[in-house]
């Protein structure tokens, strides 16, 4: 009876607020899932309201009957029933027994267990059935069958379920009872009465209870005033779709918040608290040994350690010694000097005691370049010689050991006017003959001085060589003037029978020159002919000239072989034809060959030939080399480069050959050098001496190894004297000492010494100069 | 044929490279190349051609070895460089943004430490490797300690500096390794041997530093940074050699009130027996039990202990206790006669310098340089240095009336009594003051170089040479070695001369005196017709312009005459008999040019000396002259390389000899002048 109450109820309720109705019931269509608790009354409304359903249950007809009844409910109702779906008992039933075990265990025919599960009827498989105790269960009868009885079925537990009352009864029981306005059906519990409602504390209570606003005339939908449009714009601030953010609630925050949560809770986070000072571990301190496990390692080859300061001096004290302070001159030039440039980067200062002494002022300054120095200088290895110099001088043998050699001007001989060309000492050292530019010869007596002969061999031509023939046992001079060669007996110096015994042994050769008759007339007009020797003229015939040689060339140089028998002449102009420009001569034939038919090789025409002393060789120099012919062999033998541009002399040293086998040259050159050469060594020289400051015009050894001299005669006015010993030892090489700077002739016309030559016994020699004068040295 | 190789891909061209190059190939910038190359001690190099070791042609460039660079490529330091600039990359980023406080926090917590550890060991692999190289490092260190405070030397790199330096030399007061010292100009040099190693360094007096506006300080930082790491790994080997602790205790009030050296105690390894080495010596050192103590400790406690029993009998005399002491060291050895050869020995040992002032008590004057006295004293032995109280905490009294006072080290002018101030009353508690210039009976009195003579000398010096207020003996530097040629003024003037040249200088003074006296002559005449002229100050005129002129002509003369004097010993070869003739003619030139400067020519003066001059003088210069002519004739047959070597020897003996000469005739005319003042 309640329920139908209720039911009533909320029909009168639906029934104020039917235009609702349509918002309520979308809202139960789309809850689907109505709870279980729920089911109850809905079991008891739908009993009580669902009428035109297709189930079976034929009370809900009744019921219909009943709604039918009712006026515009229909349509609300007719709705309802589709989604509250009554359940069958079956149903309710099966779903009952879903905890059993909805299987059978039969055996198949192997014996086996086999389970065998109930058919599902898929109809009433609804999770929503649910089991209702007051449903009929009368099965499928007509109703009918039970109009003259006052039940109509019987529950599921076999109780009579009992006919509802019908429309009429209800009616009158309502009838019967009359309610006043307002009842409520409560009592108020202030009064004790029942409680009435007026018709606004009804109206008042049905709004609170359908959440309605109680205010008077409050419209909830009032028409929407858009602040943010829903329209679409059609030039968008951003074309950019929304992003999820906007609307899907921030997982990352939420993380960060359930972090913080947890930090709280678990004590990390606390509250506020300023930095504190953290205790600054210092560093700097050492507290472990770096060498511990020391192994000494070797610098790298090529690392050079930075160099110590040097400590310092005596001059850096605060109170020197008073001789290292310095003087007022010292002073200011120190100040004066740049500070780059001067040598010590203070002046030393006597304070006296140390209380006066002040600050450095550079002190920082000189630490900063020391560390400048240290990373930024280059450092080079300098081995600092720390040997005495005097270790490095040659060990020379003392001048006294050295002695004799010339050291001062004895003699000095004067009558030649013009230049002394040149000069040269008789075998046996008592005479000098010498020509010059006057066109005379001379010969004087050595230790005097005192001119003992002269003769003019020319007028215009000066006397360009003279040469004494070698050996004691006459007395003949070979001298070159102009383009003759003339050769002199001098009268009355020597004693009569070597006078004699010289004129015949120029004699001798005039008659073998008879017996070969004269070439012919068109042999003599050849240009290479030999010359024929010819006798003088009276003049000089009794100045004392033997034989005259027409040579048709000035030859600048004779020398003698040492035999005396031959002797070779040089005519080294540049115009003279390289076939006649050497010709050896023949005293006892009065004969003259010319040698070479070619210029010699390596430059320049030929200066000057001496034959070797010992050997059958002939040195013939050029401008830039000597050369050695085998005259026995007619061969060259011995090619000599001294390296100088123009040879004006050479001298072969006179027993070098027999003592140790080996010759020795010195070479005079006009380029201002005295060469030295070891022919066993090289053809280069051994030794290169350059003292003089103008060229050298003569060099000479001293002759017969007696004195291991040689001199050399320059433009410069000066001699220059040296010791040059050749020992037999083949290992060692020849020594040669500087002795003697011999100064003394003045200079004539850029010309100084022209010749020189030794005494053949003694340690003295003899020079012609430029200035007219010869002079002895001793 | 081999193969021909390309051009600058072998030898000096591979093997040398530029520093531009070298920076570009370590990609890091110009200062943090340099600070590389201080820290690992690169240096540039020399190539043997420049030519061929540069591909350019300018010809100014630094080379370094391509190896060397390489080498460097590898260093850890090289990136600690790059994430430091990174890091002043983002402290500049937030500072932009005005970020302050990130800045810092990035500057303080994200600065990388550079450790030179490794470094050092690279660069010295073993302990004497480092010794050998401390002298630059002491140096600057010292300097850096006195430095004042700036933004280009924080005060933490003078902390620093000032800490290693006190605990170098507590290590050598404690081993007694100082040997020398030297008051020079620019500062005190000191040298110390350590392990055999010869260490000198030069500290500067206490002055303000000037510094001159082209002083790069980074340059300088960066060698401080790599010296400090080497000396603090220097000190802690030499302090566990010696079994002491480090760092040694450092009390900071001490040091604020002035203490230096005395803030630092030194303490044995085994942390149970403190021993307080230094400071007081009435601390009483206990006695280590036989744990492995090294025996120097011990025998230092034993110093002490000894150094203590010392204070009661101090009279005692301290010939006996050398001769207690001096059992076991090297003596001696003396040549008796002179012409035998002097063995080398070794110089003082430890011991025997740590005996030298042991039995002394000293107290230094206020105006006294307190730190090295205190330095030097205490290394060679003495326990008991006093001084003023002004001048710091740790001394051993501040009492200068003290009666156990046997030294006292001042540097004050003798006053007269009158000059001097009275003595402001003597406040109580504080400690009496003594009147200043009075001298307490018992006491020895010197002057600071005493101490310093003494130590190099090796032995006590006489004391009254050095008393206050006397003129010292000349201060000489004890690293000077007495070379063949050179000077030194130990030695009498007549040991070192040569042959007559005394004689020489002594002809030529007397000409130059009568050069003077005919200048003075001609000075007072000129004085004297100024005077009439125009009415000077008769004086100035005097002594100024007859000073000047006197000096002026008579070097000048002199001058002439050296050249007079050279000139015939070039034609000499040609007439040596020629002299008499050509001493004839130099004293006609010689009227000549006095008639022509107008002065009364004395020829019987003249005649007289010149005599005097071909006698002896002139025996020497003709010897001098063959020499000579020797020499050059010898040259003449060297060849020309042996000729310029044997030249630039002779040059630099030359300029010895030279300078030697020059001090000697300077002597010379001083102890003249001496002479002539006592007479």
């Amino acid at each position: 009876m309640d329920a139908r109450k209720a039911s009533k109820k909320r029909k009168a309720i639906t029934r104020d607020v039917e235009e609702e109705a349509g918002v309520f019931s979308g809202d139960e269509l789309s809850a689907e899932n109505l709870d279980g608790a729920l089911s109850d009354n809905n079991n008891e409304l739908s009993g009580s309201e669902e009428e035109d359903s297709d189930s079976e249950i034929e009370l809900i007809d009744d019921f219909s009957d009943e709604d039918d009844e009712e006026d515009e409910d229909e349509l609300d109702s007719d709705e309802l029933p589709s989604d509250t779906e009554p359940e069958t008992p079956k149903l309710s039933k099966s779903i009952l027994t879903d905890h059993e075990p909805n299987f059978r265990v039969v055996k198949d025919a192997n014996g086996n267990d086999r389970y065998l599960y109930d058919e599902i009827n898929p109809d009433d498989n609804s999770d929503y059935s649910e089991a209702d105790e007051n449903a009929n269960t009368i099965g499928d009868i007509p109703l009918t069958f039970y109009d003259q009885y006052p039940h109509i079925g019987y529950d599921i537990n076999g109780k009579k379920i009992m006919r509802p009352a019908k429309g009429e009864a209800l009616d009158a029981l309502l009838d019967s009872i009359e309610v006043p306005k307002g009842w409520t059906g409560l009592t108020d519990p202030s009064t004790g009465k029942p409680l009435e409602l007026s018709q606004e504390e009804l109206e008042l209570l049905k709004k609170v209870q359908m959440n309605e606003s109680t205010v008077d005339g409050y419209n909830p939908y009032e028409p929407l005033v858009e602040s943010f449009s829903s329209q679409l714009e059609i030039m968008p601030l951003s074309a950019a779709p929304e992003p999820k953010r906007r609307f899907v609630p921030s997982k990352h925050e939420a993380k960060r918040v359930m972090k913080i949560v947890k930090a709280i809770r678990e004590g990390r986070i606390l509250p506020y608290r300023p930095p504190e000072e953290r205790e600054e571990k210092d560093e700097t301190l050492i507290n472990y040994d770096l060498w511990a496990d020391e192994v000494p390692r070797a610098d790298h080859v090529m690392h050079i350690p930075a160099p110590k300061l040097p400590p310092p001096g005596y001059e850096e004290s605060y109170h020197p010694p008073p001789e290292y302070l310095p003087d007022k001159k010292e002073r200011k030039e120190w100040e004066q000097t740049d500070p780059e440039d001067r040598e010590k980067e203070f002046l030393p200062n006597d304070f006296g005691s140390l209380r006066r002494v002040p600050g450095y002022d550079n002190f920082v300054q000189e630490k900063f370049e020391r560390c400048l120095d240290l990373y930024l200088a280059p450092r080079v290895r300098r081995s600092k010689l720390n040997i005495d110099p005097e270790s490095l001088l040659p060990k020379l043998p003392s001048p006294e050991e050295l002695k004799p050699f010339p050291t001062t001007c004895a003699t000095v001989f004067r009558g030649h006017k013009g230049r002394v060309r040149s000069l040269h000492v008789d075998p046996t050292g008592i005479w000098l003959a010498t020509g010059g530019d006057d066109g005379t010869v001379r010969v004087w007596e050595i230790l005097t001085g005192r001119q003992l002969w002269s003769a003019k061999l020319s007028d215009e031509d000066a006397v360009n060589v003279v040469r004494w023939r070698p050996g004691k046992d006459a007395v003949v001079l070979a001298a070159a003037a102009g383009d003759d060669l003339f050769l002199i007996v001098p009268p009355t110096i020597a004693a009569p029978e070597i006078e004699r015994a010289s004129l015949d042994l120029l004699d001798a050769g005039w008659g073998y020159a008879a017996s070969n008759p004269a070439p012919s007339g068109a042999d003599a007009l050849k240009k290479n002919n030999p010359p024929q020797w010819i006798r003088p003229s009276s003049e000089l015939a009794d100045a004392g000239v033997c034989a005259v040689i027409p040579l048709r060339y000035v030859a600048k140089s004779i020398s003698w072989h040492r035999r005396g028998d031959y002797f070779v002449t040089v005519c080294s102009g540049a115009s003279t034809p390289a076939s006649v420009a050497i010709s050896i001569h023949t005293v006892s034939k009065h004969l003259t060959q010319y040698p070479f038919r070619r210029r010699l090789k390596g430059g320049g025409p030929p200066q000057t030939a001496h034959f070797h002393p010992s050997k059958p060789i002939l040195f013939v120099a050029n401008q830039r080399s000597i050369r050695g012919y085998d005259l026995s062999r007619q061969l060259l033998v011995k090619i000599v480069q001294p390296g100088a541009r123009w040879i004006s002399s050479f001298d072969i040293h006179p027993t070098s050959s027999t003592a140790s086998g080996g010759d020795n040259i010195i070479v005079g050159s006009y380029d201002r050098r005295l060469l030295w050469h070891d022919l066993d060594l090289s053809q280069r020289p051994y030794k290169t001496l350059r003292y003089h400051r103008k060229a050298i015009r003569a060099v000479k050894f001293h002759p017969g190894g007696r004195y291991p001299l040689f001199a050399d005669a320059s433009d410069d006015g000066s001699l220059q004297i040296f010791h040059g010993s050749v020992t037999g030892d083949m290992l060692s090489n020849a020594s040669i000492v500087p002795l003697k700077v011999l100064k003394g002739h003045k200079i004539t016309g850029e010309l100084g010494v022209l010749d020189i030559d030794w005494h053949p016994r003694e340690a003295w020699c003899v020079s012609a100069g430029a200035d007219g004068t010869c002079r002895l040295w001793m | 044929m081999a193969k021909i190789k390309k051009k600058g891909t072998h030898g000096q061209a591979k093997n040398y490279i530029t520093r531009t190059q070298a920076v570009r190939k370590l990609q890091i910038s110009l200062p943090d190349f340099r600070r590389l190359c201080i820290f690992k001690g690169i240096y540039p190099r020399e190539p043997r051609n420049k030519k061929k070791a540069s591909k350019t042609s300018t010809p100014n460039t630094t080379f370094y070895y391509t190896k060397d660079i390489q080498y460097l490529l590898h260093e850890p330091l090289l990136a600690k460089f790059r994430e430091q600039k990174a890091l002043a990359k983002k402290i500049a980023r937030s500072l932009g943004r005005g970020e302050v406080s990130d800045a810092a926090r990035l500057e303080k917590n994200h600065a990388p430490k550079l450790t030179l550890d490794h470094v050092i060991k690279e660069r010295y692999p073993t302990f004497i490797d480092a010794l050998r190289d401390l002298d630059d490092a002491l140096s600057l260190l010292f300097l850096f300690a006195t430095l004042p405070s700036s933004d280009h030397v924080p005060h933490k790199t003078i902390a620093l500096c000032q800490r290693l330096c006190h605990e170098f030399q507590h290590y050598l007061i404690m081993t007694n390794s100082l040997r020398k010292s030297f008051l020079s100009i620019k500062g005190i040099y000191y040298q110390a041997t350590i392990q055999g190693q010869d260490i000198m360094w030069l500290v500067p007096y206490r002055f303000v530093q000037r510094v001159n506006g082209d002083v790069d300080y980074r340059i300088m930082a960066t060698f401080v940074d790599f010296y400090t790491t080497l000396l603090g790994f220097v000190n802690f080997r030499l302090y566990s050699s010696i079994g002491l602790r480090y760092p040694p205790k450092f009390d900071t009030r001490s040091d604020e009130n002035g203490a230096e050296l005395a803030a630092f105690t030194l303490e044995s390894r085994n942390a149970t027996e403190g021993m307080k080495a230094i400071g007081s010596s009435k601390s009483k050192a206990i006695e280590n039990s036989k744990t492995e103590v090294s025996k120097d400790v011990q025998a230092k406690v034993d110093k002490v202990i000894k150094s203590a029993g010392l204070d009661q009998a101090e009279d005692e005399p301290m010939a006996d206790k050398n001769d207690e002491e001096s059992t076991d060291a090297i003596d001696r050895f003396e040549p008796a006669a002179p012409e035998a050869d002097t063995l080398p020995q070794p110089d003082m040992s430890g011991n025997e310098a740590g005996a030298l002032f042991a039995p002394f008590t000293f107290y230094i004057s206020r105006e006294a340089p307190k730190a090295p006295l205190e330095f030097i004293l205490r290394s060679f032995g003495c326990k008991r240095v006093g001084w003023d109280a002004v001048m710091g905490d740790g001394a051993f009294t501040h009492d200068e009336t003290d009666p156990r006072i046997t030294h006292q080290i001042v540097d004050r002018p003798q006053l007269p009594e009158g000059s001097l101030p009275a003595v402001p009353a003597v406040a109580e508690g504080s400690t009496p003051k003594v009147k200043p210039g009075t001298r307490i009976p018992g006491r020895t009195y010197v002057q600071p170089q005493w101490v310093w003579d003494c130590i190099n000398e090796g032995k006590l010096l006489r004391a009254d040479l050095y008393g206050p207020g006397t003129t010292l003996p000349p201060h000489l530097s004890p690293w000077v070695k007495a070379s063949r040629g050179g000077y030194d003024p130990r030695a009498s003037l007549a040991e070192q001369e040569a042959e007559g040249e005394a004689e020489i200088a002594e002809e030529e003074e007397e000409e130059e005196e009568d050069a003077d006296d005919s200048d003075e002559e001609m000075a007072d005449e000129s004085v004297s017709k100024k005077a009439a002229v125009a009415e000077d100050s008769e004086e100035e005129s005097v002594d100024g312009g007859m000073d000047v002129a006197g000096t002026d002509d008579d070097e000048s003369e002199s001058d002439e005459e050296e050249e007079e004097e050279e000139f015939p010993g070039v034609d000499e070869a040609a007439s040596e008999s020629d002299d008499d003739d050509e001493a004839a003619r130099n004293q006609h030139q010689r009227e000549l040019e006095a008639e022509a400067a107008g002065l009364p020519f004395s020829a019987g003066a003249t005649e007289e000396s010149s005599k005097k001059k071909s006698t002896k003088s002139k025996k020497l210069a003709a010897k001098k002259r063959q020499e000579d002519e020797e020499l050059e004739r010898q040259k003449m047959m060297m060849s020309r390389k042996k000729r310029k070597l044997l030249e630039k020897m002779m040059y630099s003996n030359k300029k010895t000899s030279d300078e030697a000469a020059k001090l000697r005739s300077k002597r010379r005319k001083l102890e003249k002048g001496d002479k002539a003042a006592k007479k």
